[in-house]
């Protein structure tokens, strides 16, 4: 798109799948980055982990699967997953059930991250 | 230096979209260039031609209007939201046989424009609130 | 150095997510409902913890009721300062 190097972009996700419409926003943000070749990585954080939660069935409420398009990821070129583990520990949200490859990280390794890349998109 | 926004505050509660109006305007006062906005979720709520607002509060809607005109920014609402919030330009309201909402300083896009944006602007500054 | 802006009640959990994850030489703006913060004595203690610059948007300050008090480390700023700090700063992270 430009001549300098691609802008490396990391989304937040904060939001629990059905409290706020910035939880698919966020997802659907990440994808269509992917989609126009932009290098691209996730990271849940805060509720946005129980977006992860397995066994969800919005169909009662009337709403689409959220859990099923993040098992959907790997098939886009949506280069990291990355769950940062105190708000997966504060939701007990264990990383073998997750629907989907993901790195744990410590604070640490959070805040390593977020100086990894150019720009930050929070949701 | 080149900026362009995220938006996703609705116009209505709160004060992050005349926040972020305000910073718009603000940041072509210093010299800097803004090539677009884009409202995503409650965001598209800026749009709307027909809000009417308080005499005795800030006119939102008219300092992105001025944004368009004076400083040929673009204002994209992403469809996908504007489409849910009743926010319709004349194209996508003769599609859906309905009445457009959306002032014509606004037009309806894909988050294809904000990948643009994010990729060739030296800054992108989201505002959110109330989401 | 990022460049923190945060919006939320310094109730909610992401206030204190936030502070968790800023970094030495990151900067912190409170907005909006953040700005309620200046009137905790605890949050402001974690919040100097953090070794990040810390900015208070003063049209919101004001509007908060909270504009007439020093509040020590914490810089007012307007809001060609603001544009500033995103100059500054190279990346923004936006808390809401």
């Amino acid at each position: 798109m430009s001549e300098r190097d691609a802008t490396r972009t990391l989304i937040l996700i904060r939001r629990s799948p059905y409290g706020s419409s910035l939880a698919r926003a966020a997802i659907e943000t990440g994808l269509a980055l992917a989609a126009f070749d932009q290098p691209c990585n996730l990271l849940f954080v805060g509720d946005g982990v129980l977006q992860l939660l397995p066994g969800q069935d919005p169909g009662p409420v009337g709403l689409r699967n959220l859990g099923k398009l993040l098992q959907s990821l790997p098939l886009y070129d949506i280069e990291h997953v990355y769950v940062d583990n105190a708000s997966a520990q504060r939701y007990g949200v264990a990383e073998d059930d997750l629907p989907l490859q993901v790195d744990m990280l410590s604070t640490a390794d959070v805040q390593k991250l977020l100086s990894e890349h150019d720009q930050l998109l929070g949701f | 230096m080149l900026f362009a926004l995220l938006v996703t505050s609705t116009p209505f509660s709160g004060q992050g979209a005349a926040t972020a109006a305000r910073f718009a305007h603000t940041l072509i006062e210093q010299g800097h260039e803004l090539s677009s906005v884009f409202f995503l979720d409650a965001g598209v709520e800026n749009g709307a031609a027909n809000a009417v607002c308080p005499q005795d509060e800030s006119d939102i809607l008219g300092l992105w209007i001025e944004l368009a005109e004076q400083h040929q920014v673009e204002l994209t609402l992403c469809i996908a939201s504007a489409l849910r919030h009743g926010m319709l330009d004349e194209a996508e309201a003769e599609r859906y046989e309905r009445a457009a909402t959306v002032h014509p300083a606004f037009s309806i896009g894909g988050l294809g424009q904000l990948v643009d944006a994010n990729a060739k602007a030296d800054r992108v500054i989201t505002f959110g609130g109330q989401g | 150095m990022i460049l923190h802006t945060i919006s939320v009640s310094p109730a909610s959990a992401t206030f204190l997510d936030c502070l968790r994850l800023i970094d030495a030489g990151d900067g912190l703006l409170l907005l909006e409902d953040a700005v309620y913060a200046l009137r905790d004595s605890t949050l402001l203690d974690a919040i100097n913890d953090t070794d990040a610059q810390l900015y208070a948007l003063a049209d919101h300050t004001l509007a908060a009721g909270l504009g007439e008090v020093d509040y020590g480390e914490v810089r007012m700023i307007d809001m060609q300062q603001f544009v500033a700090l995103t100059v500054q700063y190279p990346r923004q992270l936006a808390w809401y």
